[in-house]
């Protein structure tokens, strides 16, 4: 029985690699050859210093702000979007155009009454700034 | 009478669920055949997650805050008032106004409420982050300790393979608690220990509640001098004393008790008898893939209510939002739900002040730790100031 603590044979041509082999940086290699061959890898070199330079730059206070600036952006649009989706469905719903009177009639809502003076206001504020 | 579907809670699983079925069933909607109502107790609606950040003098009241109408599609009906009763087989709810609202689809999203008188004397002595104003309390006495000894302790739900409130939390804050010392200066003269209960769902004695995460602990926990213990599960705190015992016969001197309490659903849900939870804590049975409640017709949970083994967080939400909505359509239109919930949540854990992890898991694959990063930071930081509220919108 002593077949069971002998090692067992490998034949050295199987499953063996070079040592400098690395097939993950071999395909990245093959990946990027052609930009190498144009010249144009120095322009990835180039986005990657500038990415890292962004990353350097970026700090708690300027993500807040950016965040900030996205949430301004993403909060008005989506009310806007909002808006007019259901004016536009309420409107396509209705058979034929409102008349005068039912235009009129609109204001006597209290949300439509809200929607005009936060419309005004906005004006009132746009013309602080001029 | 067209379908009307109730969604109970105005929380972030609430909001982004009803943002969402508007968008699902806008044909239904416009004809009149379906009509979402959203009932939450209050106007306003808290970015949770934020409440951690309280405790280090990060965030103010007003800039975690959103009125919920803001958030809400106006096809949405939002009524301020407080569900007092279910009455699943009269398909209604009473609310605290004592208005009756009926239903052919009800969402759960009420969440759950931290419960430290659940241990003796954890309420007196122990901090935590998980409320505003505890989390202001905790920032005034972690912003003026000078030396001491500042233990941290976890407490799980009694019902088995159910976690504590965000699991990571603990992590988060006993590395972002080691940071906030350093910039104080007094970091030296302060010793932290973390310590994680011996049962912690499927698994005893480890650093946290899944295997791979727990094991790289030590080794970040050794390199900022962070003391960590296993086998600590609170049984009852000495407030005079202000000593800390464990189950297993351990005791713990501290002058901060910062301690994951107990969790437990809400009154309205501990009351409809629905849940077979231990301990009375009121985690619903939820269909590990529908996230239908079992036994009850039309009625779906979403978030910290379900008695699932997936993170009571908001990235739980973001994963269950769309499936509910899927399967609620499907059942408006097709007769029965389709869609399935993998148990997905994804999140970016603050590892320290500055640096962030993404992390991602599922019912079939634990989180795989990588290394913390500085842009893991800013996108964790970016997030907080702005992305969350277009996830709650359902933009995201």
């Amino acid at each position: 029985m002593d077949a069971l603590n002998e090692s067992p044979v490998i034949s050295a041509s199987v499953n063996m690699l070079k040592p400098d082999h690395n097939a993950g940086l071999e395909a990245l290699l093959n990946k990027l050859q052609p930009l190498l061959d144009g010249g144009r890898m120095d322009n990835i070199v180039d986005v990657l210093a500038l990415v890292s330079d962004l990353v350097d730059l970026l700090d708690s206070a300027l993500v807040e702000k950016l965040a900030g600036l996205f949430e301004d952006a993403t909060a008005v649009s989506w009310s806007l979007g909002n808006a007019v989706r259901m004016a536009k469905a309420e409107t396509s719903a209705e058979e034929a155009p409102p008349s005068l009177y039912g235009l009129l009639s609109l204001l006597r809502e209290a949300d439509t009454r809200r929607g005009v003076a936060l419309a005004l206001r906005t004006l009132n504020a746009i013309g602080k700034q001029c | 009478m067209g379908k009307r579907i109730i969604i109970v809670g105005g929380g972030v699983g609430g909001t982004m669920l009803a943002n969402q079925l508007v968008k699902k069933l806008y044909p239904e909607i416009q004809r009149g055949e379906v009509r979402i109502t959203l009932l939450s107790n209050s106007p306003d609606h808290f970015y949770k997650p934020a409440f951690m950040y309280v405790a280090f003098n990060q965030f103010f009241h007003e800039e975690l805050k959103r009125p919920e109408r803001s958030l809400l599609r106006p096809e949405i009906e939002f009524q301020v008032d407080e569900v007092t009763r279910f009455d699943f087989s009269g398909q209604h709810v009473q609310t605290r106004s004592g208005k009756r609202y009926g239903y052919d689809f009800l969402v759960i999203a009420t969440g759950c409420v931290p419960a430290p008188e659940r241990i003796d004397g954890l309420k007196e002595a122990g901090d935590h982050f998980y409320q505003y104003q505890a989390a202001r309390q905790l920032a005034q006495r972690l912003s003026t300790i000078e030396k001491g000894r500042i233990f941290i302790t976890v407490s799980f739900p009694k019902t088995p393979n159910i976690p504590h409130q965000c699991g990571i939390a603990p992590v988060e804050t006993t590395l972002m608690l080691d940071d906030f010392l350093r910039r104080r200066g007094v970091r030296d003269k302060v010793e932290i220990v973390y310590t994680y209960p011996t049962t912690a769902q499927l698994l005893r004695n480890c650093l946290f509640l899944q295997r791979p995460t727990g094991e790289i602990l030590p080794g970040v926990f050794e390199q900022k001098n962070i003391r960590f213990q296993r086998g600590f599960t609170l049984s009852r705190v000495d407030p005079d004393r202000r000593v800390a015992y464990s189950e297993e016969g351990d005791e713990q001197p501290f002058d901060i008790l910062m301690a994951t309490p107990p969790i437990r659903a809400v009154d309205v849900v501990l009351e409809s008898g629905v849940s077979q939870a231990e301990n009375h804590e009121g985690w619903l049975p939820t269909n590990h893939e529908t996230l239908q409640v079992y036994g009850l017709e039309g009625v779906y949970v979403i978030g910290d209510t379900v008695d699932l083994p997936v993170s009571k967080a908001g990235g739980a939400c973001h994963n269950q939002a769309p499936v509910i909505a899927n399967n609620i359509t499907a059942e408006i239109r097709l007769g029965a739900p389709g869609a399935v919930y993998d148990g997905r949540v994804q999140a970016v854990a603050q590892m320290g002040l500055n640096a962030g992890m993404p992390l991602w898991y599922d019912y079939a694959h634990d989180v795989l730790p990588t290394p913390p990063s500085k842009l893991g930071g800013l996108l964790r930081n970016g997030f907080n100031r702005g992305l969350y509220w277009a996830v709650a919108r359902g933009m995201l």
